[in-house]
């Protein structure tokens, strides 16, 4: 996540950011008037060099290789959520639709011994997720333009408070969260799983809308303020509407992280307030049952699809972490 | 920087004001730390008013003690693993060309990190079963007659935790190669160094510090790593996040959970200072040699 460790240095170099971009297109240049002497070459040679910079077929094999077995786990469960058996051999007997059969029917008509629906969990997984999207964009937005535009003084604690959550054991902060919530004289529903997802979605939302304010020169602003719109408005109106595409990844990010989130969400949730990873712990704690699979099949789609769009909105390489 | 010339409140002022909704959500977070730190002195049963150091001292009892060397030790060595396999990883994203290939990388950089932890172990629990993936491919190369068991041991918690951690250590260090630019390159090669030399006497260096925070970043994320050990481990790989959550729920001891979250804090923040200290004095050097 986090080529992160947003220390000041860090975001120190990302101030140059965009300009370091512009140099790594420089060589495009240089290599298209060296292609003359690669294609003497090629000449002599049959097969075309690679030239100085180019990852070799060893090197980009290999690294095909590691990450198919990184998404390793997520391709078998895939596949699995076809088998036509009901073991969790690998590979599956036979292939059919019947676990997606299950899945629908537990989603249409859920057992009266489920303590929980699937429905409900889904809608409060949602719900939690939106929220929190808001809610991290909401606080992260400001954060961002003070850290990217103003120098004052305890920045570079600033900086180093906002990557925390991503270094903090989550364990801690569930269970610290727990004895938080459990300790208030009122009872809160599902703001607790909100504040929590809202904490953990941070880091990610205000790198995101940092890298695009960064891009972002502050002459704009001055030239609106010039043509008389208070320093506010200049923000509102037109720092905001530029940087759209990387608070629309930062919004994306933290729905992402909040929808998948677990661990924290593991220690905090009852039985009025469950999202679907727990609903789906709650199901496979004694046996593993292979409609899980198509569940997770379904996630894991949702996931794909908005991992794309992100990449779609900020531009290959542009997502930070 | 520029902008803030011509405002009238007190710059400082301003980027406070502009910082305070989301330092709300981190004064939780740090109220929770404390909260933590002040009921792992606490006794059972009087959480709040007590005050020993038990907890601590259960924490050395070799139970305990070989669950924290465990959790450092595969911490450790899936550091290792994960920055070893991000490499070449890293220096093939940084220099992909095709825009397409270069978003599929990137996706298939992110799913194992953004997806679901859970969804992933139940993978991983068919891999690895006996009669799983590796099982039978194992068993079809002529390698092993018997199922061997992976699952439930140090082995399989490992593969996850390398697995899960692995786009942790990947993005640092593609974002640093990346950051070394290519005429670097191409003035070795014109000096006559192979591709080998280059990758090892000019990329790998000028890219340390990606190295090292990847590493640390791995290191940190998997020490507290709680959803891998308790699916793949079962009960057999306590690691102390697991053991954080067993003193609760069926212990229900709030102090030794809260020493044992202690523990976990102070390791983390203490490898992020470290990490922290390295990287920033080896890129200011880095810096001041361009």
């Amino acid at each position: 996540m986090k080529d992160i460790s947003a220390s000041g240095s860090e975001l120190a170099r990302e101030d140059h950011g965009p300009a370091a971009k512009n140099v790594s297109n420089v060589p495009v240049p240089s290599r298209a008037s060296s292609l003359p002497r690669g294609g003497r070459k090629g000449d002599f040679m049959k097969t075309r060099m690679l030239l100085p910079g180019e990852t070799g077929r060893f090197a980009s094999t290999l690294s095909w290789i590691i990450l198919l077995l990184a998404v390793m786990p997520i391709l078998t469960m895939i596949v699995m959520s076809f088998s036509g058996a009901s073991n969790l051999d690998f590979p599956p007997a036979s292939y059919s639709l019947k676990w997606y059969q299950a899945a629908w029917h537990t989603f249409v008509s859920p057992d009266s011994s489920d303590v929980l629906s699937l429905g409900k969990a889904l809608s409060t997984s949602l719900w939690v997720s939106c929220l929190t999207m808001i809610l991290a964009t909401l606080v992260a937005v400001p954060a961002s333009y003070a850290l990217t535009r103003c120098e004052f003084r305890g920045k570079a604690v600033a900086l180093q408070l906002m990557s925390l959550p991503l270094v903090f054991p989550m364990v801690v902060l569930g269970l610290a969260l727990l004895l938080i919530f459990d300790s208030l004289p009122f009872h809160l529903d599902v703001s607790r799983l909100v504040i929590a997802h809202v904490i953990l979605a941070l880091p990610f939302v205000v790198k995101n809308c940092t890298a695009a304010m960064v891009s972002i020169g502050s002459e704009v602003e001055e030239a609106a303020q010039m043509l008389g719109a208070s320093p506010t408005r200049a923000i509102i109106d037109v720092v905001v509407p530029l940087m759209k595409s990387g608070i629309l990844a930062g919004m994306l990010l933290a729905f992402i992280v909040s929808f998948n989130e677990f661990t924290v969400t593991y220690f905090l949730y009852n039985i009025d307030v469950m999202t679907v990873p727990i609903w789906m712990y709650s199901r496979t704690v004694s046996s593993l049952d292979p409609t899980v699979f198509s569940f997770a099949v379904l996630i894991v789609l949702i996931d794909f699809a908005l991992i794309w769009a992100l990449e779609k909105l900020v531009g290959e390489g542009g997502v930070s972490f | 920087m520029r902008s803030s010339s011509p405002k009238r409140s007190s710059p400082t002022l301003r980027a406070w004001l502009f910082l305070t909704p989301s330092l709300l959500f981190l004064a939780v977070l740090i109220a929770a730390s404390l909260l933590v730190l002040r009921m792992s002195v606490g006794t059972k049963g009087a959480e709040w008013s007590g005050f020993s150091l038990a907890s601590y001292a259960q924490l050395l009892q070799p139970y305990y003690l070989k669950s924290l060397l465990l959790t450092l030790r595969l911490a450790l060595i899936s550091a290792l693993i994960a920055v070893l396999l991000a490499i070449p990883v890293g220096y093939t994203m940084a220099r992909l060309q095709s825009p397409l290939l270069r978003r599929i990388f990137l996706a298939a950089v992110l799913l194992p990190l953004l997806v679901n932890l859970l969804l992933q172990s139940y993978g991983w629990l068919v891999i690895l079963g006996p009669a799983g993936m590796l099982n039978q491919a194992l068993k079809g190369l002529g390698l092993i007659t018997r199922p061997v068991m992976m699952l439930y041991n140090e082995n399989g918690v490992l593969m996850g935790l390398v697995q899960t951690a692995f786009p942790l250590a990947v993005l640092p260090i593609a974002s640093a190669m990346r950051g070394v630019s290519r005429s670097y390159e191409e003035a070795a090669a014109t000096l006559g160094a192979s591709r080998f030399q280059v990758f090892r006497q000019v990329i790998l260096p000028m890219s340390l510090p990606g190295i090292v925070t990847g590493a640390t970043l791995v290191f940190a994320y998997n020490a507290s790593s709680f959803v891998v050990p308790l699916l793949l481990g079962g009960r057999r790989v306590p690691m102390l996040a697991v053991m954080v959550h067993d003193q609760i729920a069926p212990l229900m001891n709030w102090p030794a959970a809260s020493a044992a979250g202690v523990v976990l804090i102070v390791t983390t923040l203490a490898i992020m200072t470290l990490s922290e200290l390295f990287t920033g004095r080896r890129r200011r050097r880095l810096e001041a040699s361009q």
